[in-house]
């Protein structure tokens, strides 16, 4: 094994334990005080108070947070993979914004609070609409420009449309509703919002990960990809839509959560390398570790309203990120384009 | 033998035919320059031929038009060097040449020990073998053009097709990599390569093919198709004739 190889499979390790740690903390921490022991045996004892809390409470949270983190980390991953560009993130082709310009419009006009099971159900379906528009109009064998252009207008026009649903919101306390939800919060989300985006998970999780191989062919550009036997249409095609299914899931079920696709590949590219497809898993374990640890720092920071974890994955990634370009700044500035 | 076969060949790009009714047929242990001044469609025909954009009449394979097979069988048996030869991730140029045994591999498995010898043979013949743990992207031009002609032949596919394997090489890697493109070929291998030294292209070629504004103008021996008048009416320069170990090279003297 190279020493790269061996880095990243201790990384890989090592960011597992992690996250398992920190999904441990995750059911420890909340309003009602539990000593460790009564969380963990709570979480075997379905019935007894410490379990219902645990298992009803922040279990489907924990999970959602681990869940979501990690999705969020492997589209970045993914699509910085496909476009051959570390500035490439997940919003990138529209999808969030569609689900959150769909979950904004339920909140607003139903009858919806916005934890309500009908707004994943609602977000869910405003990504997939977004997606079928793109690649419909973008076509099935259009370009990256092509693609990349046709989701920007997209994303553009789903954040007018969210702006329009706040700027038409039935009155003040809807439309701030409406603003906390889009900062992300996994606060009282419980097994239904679970259940229902954990299909689009799995979804995603297999489409981008059965073109990690495809990425690392992508190193040498589309057309020596394509002349080995990479069919670019079609890893195209998956990823765009793997993304959209696992960040459309994502934002339906949370809010907006930014900066972790963008950020987890980055944190780990050190250490891993660069190759694109080894850097998937423990991409998606560091985006799962931060947005665990995102969510536990807003339950312990006391607060009269809880902080929404949107605000906070930025608050503690950015560091990283800085002191990650402060110490790559030359190989960063010596990578081609 | 025939290995790939080109009838009626003929590509369109935004309305223009870059590619005229092509028709050649590449004769395995051949190496074969393409040659023609810059916009003649060089590049156009060689992406062609390698299956990588959509033409019209029929580019056959082995027998096979190349149009029925899979993208994997197609790369098993074309490997395809681009011009320019970018790498777009930093890491080493071992892990780019082990990219031309993709074609080889399965959907779950590594690298095999055959793998890893075809890698080792590829990096050798290029003299890479040094730069194995060497990052690609902090390479020169030269080498990372070197590591690039190692992934083609990596895959180890009895056609090579390679778009200006000697541009930002040293005098020295020209020879270098002309020779190793001349055994190729003498190993059974077909390899095409659109060389724009004509002096270069005449000294190594078995044949030389010359295109000019989309056509196939010339098919044959260097002598015939470099010859004086044709260097005047298609590169539009007077050149003369020197004969060096009985070959006679054409050398671009001034433009006409």
């Amino acid at each position: 094994m190279t020493r790269a190889a061996r880095n990243g499979f201790g990384l890989t390790l090592g960011l597992a334990a992690l996250v398992v740690l920190l999904a441990l903390a995750s059911l420890m921490v909340g309003p009602a005080r539990l000593s460790p022991g009564d969380t963990l045996a709570g979480l075997f004892s379905p019935d007894s108070p410490a379990g219902i809390i645990v298992r009803e409470i922040r279990l489907p949270r924990t999970l959602l947070a681990v869940l979501i983190g990690g999705t969020l980390g492997l589209s970045g991953a993914a699509l910085q993979g496909l476009l051959r560009n570390p500035l490439a993130e997940p919003a990138l082709f529209g999808a969030p914004q569609a689900a959150a310009a769909a979950a904004a419009c339920v909140i607003a006009f139903g009858l919806f609070g916005a934890t309500s099971f009908a707004v994943p159900v609602a977000g869910i379906a405003g990504a997939l609409v977004s997606i079928g528009g793109l690649v419909t109009i973008a076509g099935r064998r259009a370009s990256l420009t092509v693609t990349m252009l046709a989701g920007l207008a997209f994303a553009s026009f789903a954040g007018a449309m969210t702006a329009l649903i706040l700027n038409v919101a039935p009155n003040p306390y809807t439309a701030l509703e409406i603003a906390f939800w889009l900062l992300g919060s996994l606060e009282d989300r419980s097994a239904d919002h679970l259940l229902i985006a954990v299909p689009f998970f799995v979804a995603s999780w297999i489409l981008l990960g059965l073109n990690a191989r495809a990425f690392r062919v992508l190193t040498l550009g589309e057309d020596a990809a394509a002349s080995l036997g990479v069919a670019i249409d079609r890893v195209r095609l998956m990823v765009v839509i793997g993304v959209a299914l696992g960040v459309g899931a994502a934002v339906a079920v949370a809010g907006s959560i930014g900066f972790v696709g963008l950020v987890a590949p980055h944190l780990v590219r050190r250490a891993v390398g660069s190759d694109p497809a080894k850097l998937c898993l423990p991409a998606a374990l560091a985006g799962a570790a931060l947005l665990t640890a995102a969510d536990i720092a807003v339950r312990l920071v006391p607060a009269a309203i809880e902080l929404k974890v949107g605000v906070v994955t930025a608050l503690i990634g950015v560091p990283f990120f800085l002191l990650m370009i402060f110490s790559e700044r030359g190989q960063l500035e010596g990578a081609p384009t | 033998m025939n290995r790939l076969c080109a009838e009626n060949l003929s590509v369109r790009l935004g309305g223009n035919m870059v590619v005229a009714q092509a028709n050649l047929a590449l004769e395995a242990g051949q190496l074969i320059a393409l040659v023609g001044p810059n916009g003649a469609g060089k590049t156009t025909l060689v992406r062609a031929l390698a299956g990588l954009i959509p033409a019209d009449g029929v580019v056959t394979v082995d027998g096979q038009k190349l149009a029925t097979l899979t993208a994997a069988e197609r790369a098993r048996k074309i490997a395809y060097l681009p011009q320019g030869h970018s790498f777009h991730w930093p890491v080493t140029a071992e892990a780019i040449v082990a990219l031309g045994r993709y074609p080889h591999a399965d959907l779950f498995s590594g690298l095999s020990a055959a793998d890893s010898d075809a890698v080792c043979r590829a990096m050798i013949a290029t003299g890479t073998d040094a730069l194995a743990q060497r990052i690609v992207t902090t390479l020169s031009g030269g080498e990372r053009a070197r590591v690039a002609l190692a992934r083609a032949l990596a895959t180890e596919a009895p056609t090579l097709l390679a778009d200006e394997p000697t541009a930002s090489l040293d005098p020295r890697h020209q020879l270098v990599v002309m020779e190793l493109l001349r055994h190729a070929a003498r190993a059974g291998g077909t390899v095409l390569a659109i060389v724009h030294d004509l002096t270069l292209a005449a000294r190594f070629a078995d044949r030389v093919i010359v295109m000019e504004r989309g056509h196939i103008v010339a098919d044959g021996a260097p002598d015939d198709a470099l010859s004086v008048r044709r260097m005047a009416d298609v590169f539009g320069v007077e050149a003369v004739v020197v004969e060096i170990d009985g070959r006679r090279l054409p050398m671009a003297q001034r433009p006409i």
